[in-house]
């Protein structure tokens, strides 16, 4: 069967349609062809959508195609929520300061990439030579090679073909980035950076391994020139004023003793999840993972079991925020913490040490679970 | 009367009495192109967390002894070559495009224009999403139709449909069209 689209088609039979091979070109204003069919049975007029109406837009705002050297990209509000498309950039230092639909990275070589909150997917193509911060819902890349990856992805991050790929955990800070995240419908606390999935996995290799834990992410991706248009945005890499908390994800602990704290739906439950992260960190105990999610009556009995009945009431507010800590006494510390910092909250702390492995394990299976991990 | 069913399950209402007991509908396109969105939304569930398919995903309705199965298929290169082995007995194919990747609409061609000389897809109608209509770069059904070289298929029923599968746009008048052309077809 012909393929126009194709450079070279297979043919099978000769009933096919001979047809010569064209590029389809980027046209600024496209146009519905009406003339062209959309079935061949259906006799109802074609239909008008909300994109067939709202006021068309140049795909080129929306691209940035084959730069070199230079220090470019995107300021807060000026993509807002809209695809962009990323290709064929050499020696580039990209910042999209701003929410994203979903990004799409082609034929990239030696770039420092830093991409603000992605609704839907981030997708590498064949890039070579990436150093990048990135925060989204899925994480694809095809055919790229030697890839840094400060990465905040709320689902399994994916990688097909793909070689001398490293990951640590995304940390970054700029005014309006907190923001940025609720626009993209993203959760701060629900990153999954560090269970890769590789699709062709090498036996006796690997395609991918996690970055040095001391990595520091402006060593990578420096900030903007001075020079440049990005001058005035104000960014730190430092962990402790990053957006996304650190968390030590696959990391293999220092410690066996861990303990699960969960914060109920209130007016300040995520900046109370900040609070204790402070508290613990400050204590030298270790953030291993966080989850936002909702939960229902049925689940509250499975992953708190002994405390279910009273806790029943408290998760139909909203999301809970959990998380797990971990090192030598850490759950005398959080119960400690519980009570002289959180007095008033409503929280579910580890009771003791022999049960808060249990907790955890209970806890984070059924949070995969829920969001189909 | 209640409101008109949507999804899946407009179908297979739709379907009630007229055909076989099960029905099998598949769901193939490249990798990101939305397959598992749309799954989702003609399930009526969230998309709002989706993640990337390492195997198949499927839905199941059913009604009136009649049942729907809805395979939805992972699309990355490397395990296209499973497709052909969930074929047999496809009653209709849904393809999946992203409409916003121009810089593959050349493979999306090549591996549609693969599947439909698939002996298990002879004469099974085709329904093409032309998902994510709601992006910058997106091109409209009428140019993803032509590049497809649609029109040259003789030998089956087809339909493209423009649709934005996160919002859901579009994508019932696709199921409308899955309707009538499932109950028309005779093994």
């Amino acid at each position: 069967m012909g393929c126009f689209f194709s450079k070279k088609s297979k043919r099978k039979s000769s009933e096919k349609d001979e047809r010569m091979p064209t590029t389809t070109t980027v046209e600024t204003t496209t146009t519905t062809n009406s003339s062209v069919p959309l079935g061949n049975n259906s006799e109802e007029p074609p239909k008008q959508y909300s994109w067939d109406k709202r006021e068309k837009v140049d795909p080129k705002d929306y691209m940035l195609s084959g730069l070199k050297d230079v220090t470019v990209g995107r300021h807060p509000g000026k993509l807002n929520g809209q695809q962009f498309v990323i290709q064929d950039c050499e020696n580039c230092n990209i910042f999209v300061f701003d929410h994203a639909a979903t990004i799409t990275i082609d034929d990239c070589v030696n770039c420092r990439i830093m991409l603000g909150p992605i609704k839907g997917s981030v997708f590498f193509r064949d890039c070579k030579d990436i150093k990048c911060v990135v925060a989204c819902q899925q994480f694809r890349t095809r055919d790229c090679k030697k890839m840094e990856v400060f990465l905040c992805c709320a689902t399994q991050p994916i990688i097909e073909a793909s070689t001398g790929m490293k990951f640590g955990c995304f940390q970054y800070f700029y005014p309006d980035l907190a923001f940025h995240f609720k626009d993209a419908g993203l959760s701060i606390f629900n990153n999954n950076w560090s269970n890769i999935h590789d699709f062709t996995p090498v036996s006796g290799e690997n395609n991918w391994s996690l970055l040095p834990e001391s990595s520091k992410v402006l060593d990578f991706v420096p900030v903007p020139d001075p020079e440049s248009e990005f001058k005035s945005v104000r960014i730190s890499g430092d962990p402790e004023r990053s957006i996304v908390p650190l968390t030590k994800g696959g990391r293999r602990k220092d410690s066996d003793e861990s303990c699960l704290f969960v914060f109920f739906a209130g007016e300040y439950t995520t900046a109370n999840a900040r609070k204790l992260i402070d508290e613990v960190t400050a204590k030298s105990f270790v953030l291993v993972q966080t989850k936002e999610v909702s939960m229902r009556p049925e689940d509250v009995k499975r992953v708190f079991q002994n405390s279910a009945d009273e806790l029943v009431d408290w998760i139909t507010k909203g999301p809970v925020i959990a998380l797990e800590l971990s090192g030598g006494g850490v759950v005398d510390a959080c119960r400690s913490i519980a009570d002289q910092v959180f007095p008033g909250t409503k929280v579910f702390v580890s009771e003791n040490k022999n049960s808060s492995s249990r907790d955890v394990d209970n806890f984070f299976n059924f949070a995969d679970m829920q969001m189909g991990l | 009367m209640g409101e008109a069913q949507k999804g899946l399950l407009s179908v297979i209402e739709k379907l009630k009495g007229s055909t076989e007991q099960e029905v099998r509908i598949v769901l193939l396109g490249l990798d990101n192109a939305g397959k598992t969105t749309l799954l989702k939304s003609l399930a009526s569930e969230d998309v709002s967390t989706i993640t990337p398919t390492q195997g198949f995903n499927i839905k199941s309705v059913a009604s009136h002894g009649m049942k729907l199965n809805v395979w939805d298929i992972g699309g990355q290169r490397k395990i296209r070559p499973f497709w052909k082995k969930y074929l047999e007995n496809t009653d209709l194919l849904i393809y999946v495009i992203d409409s916003a990747d121009k810089k593959r609409f050349e493979e999306t061609g090549l591996e549609l224009s693969e599947l439909i000389d698939e002996e298990n897809l002879k004469g099974v109608p085709v329904l093409i999403f032309a998902n994510k209509q709601d992006l910058a770069t997106s091109s409209p059904a009428s140019e993803v139709a032509e590049g497809l070289n649609l029109h040259t298929y003789r030998d089956r029923e087809w339909q493209i449909q423009a649709c934005s599968a996160v919002s859901g746009e579009g994508v019932q008048d696709g199921m409308n069209w899955i309707c009538n052309n499932i109950v028309n077809k005779k093994k």
